[in-house]
């Protein structure tokens, strides 16, 4: 596994305390944190209310390992990014940029904040 | 190249917003009243959205209520993860979706793409229908009062979800909507539909909470379907074991 925290935000996530955002909550998530996976996509779902990833990763001794994104942004959000189904897809090679849950960071569910093409395109659904 | 969408701390929304005509710019309609009718996207930023006060003044037996309910949910047992729409007063704040107004002289419909919700404002000088449930939108009466929209809206059914703005069934909700003209983050004009919200809830709240939200007219967006239920769904179906056939799988079509 290709785990490297890339930085500490330091984002406070007050904007999703407000009561009333409409949307659900993403306070169980560490959002401070980036960890970076890279890997080939496995399976992909677009869904509202959040879409979801596992990715597999490459251990250093070559063993495999599979990162679970169990949350992300909804996939209308996306789609308006325009990561859509036509660019990313199963069995492709990505980079994606994680936060762990806040109760237990090492539960193997990662929250996904951003992915980076091979050609470096990054869509940053959430974060700067 | 980096497409951002959503940044937490100021909660920007980075859609690019291209110099666009304004198509669906809101016009007179015959009635002579402003016309609400078009796609809108909410608007953030200074002075788009506001909460007074901006800490919820729960009564003491509320203020209990909450204290109950953080000792026994958590941050996981959340309604928007099940899909319960969030409903009046707290849909129009407005999560990063389309949301699209279509008026008629009786009518105004207003459909979220977010949670694929729905509401109906009827006008009061076209007989309104009387409501037979209490729902998550209320039942919705306007009028107009010069070129502003007044609305209010009762019959709501309880929201007890008390990490959120909870209402009871007692809750009445007034607001007024205008349309204004602005300049845009881009530096174009811009049309706005303000809606400003007093919300009175006297078995939660000690006193009127006055919020304000915005959306701005985007007649260059539409609005993408919002299913919600799959992944519950697919949760029910591992629960029983059972898995869907793939018909995509199936021979013929373009993939032949």
């Amino acid at each position: 596994m290709n785990r490297t925290i890339v930085a500490l935000l330091g984002t406070a996530l007050a904007a999703f305390a407000l009561p009333a955002a409409a949307h659900h909550s993403f306070a169980g998530w560490d959002m401070t944190q980036n960890i970076e996976f890279k890997g080939v996509v496995e399976t992909l779902k677009f869904r509202n209310p959040h879409m979801a990833m596992t990715l597999t990763t490459t251990k250093p001794d070559g063993t495999k390992e599979t990162i679970n994104f169990t949350e992300g942004a909804p996939a209308n959000m996306l789609v308006r990014m325009g990561l859509d189904p036509a660019v990313i897809a199963p069995g492709q090679e990505i980079t994606v940029i994680g936060a762990p849950r806040k109760d237990d960071p090492n539960p193997n569910q990662y929250f996904l904040k951003a992915i980076v093409l091979k050609d470096g395109t990054r869509f940053q659904s959430v974060g700067p | 190249m980096t497409i951002g969408f959503w940044r937490l701390g100021a909660l920007t929304v980075a859609i690019a917003v291209p110099g666009f005509a304004f198509s669906q710019a809101a016009r007179p309609a015959q009635s002579g009243h402003p016309d609400f009718s078009g796609i809108y996207f909410p608007a953030l930023g200074p002075g788009m959205r506001s909460q007074t006060p901006t800490q919820l003044p729960y009564n003491d037996a509320a203020k209990k209520l909450v204290a109950d309910y953080q000792k026994s949910f958590t941050v996981d047992d959340d309604p928007g993860r099940y899909c319960i729409w969030p409903g009046m007063p707290r849909a129009i704040w407005g999560a990063p979706f389309s949301v699209e107004i279509q008026q008629r002289p009786q009518d105004l419909s207003i459909y979220w793409e977010g949670y694929g919700m729905y509401r109906k404002i009827y006008m009061a000088d076209h007989n309104p229908p009387k409501q037979l449930v209490p729902s998550a939108m209320g039942h919705s009466v306007g009028h107009w009062e010069g070129d502003t929209l007044v609305v209010e809206t009762d019959n709501l059914k309880p929201y007890p979800y008390m990490t959120r703005m909870a209402t009871s069934s007692a809750a009445h909700v007034v607001e007024r909507l205008h349309l204004e003209e602005r300049t845009a983050a881009n530096g174009q004009p811009a049309k706005y539909l303000v809606d400003e919200l007093v919300v009175t809830d006297p078995k939660v709240y000690t006193e009127p909470i006055k919020i304000k939200a915005t959306l701005q007219l985007r007649p260059d967006l539409s609005l993408i379907e919002y299913t919600c239920t799959d992944t519950l769904w697919d949760e029910y179906l591992t629960q029983r074991g059972l898995t869907l056939p793939d018909l995509d799988e199936l021979p013929g079509g373009a993939k032949e």
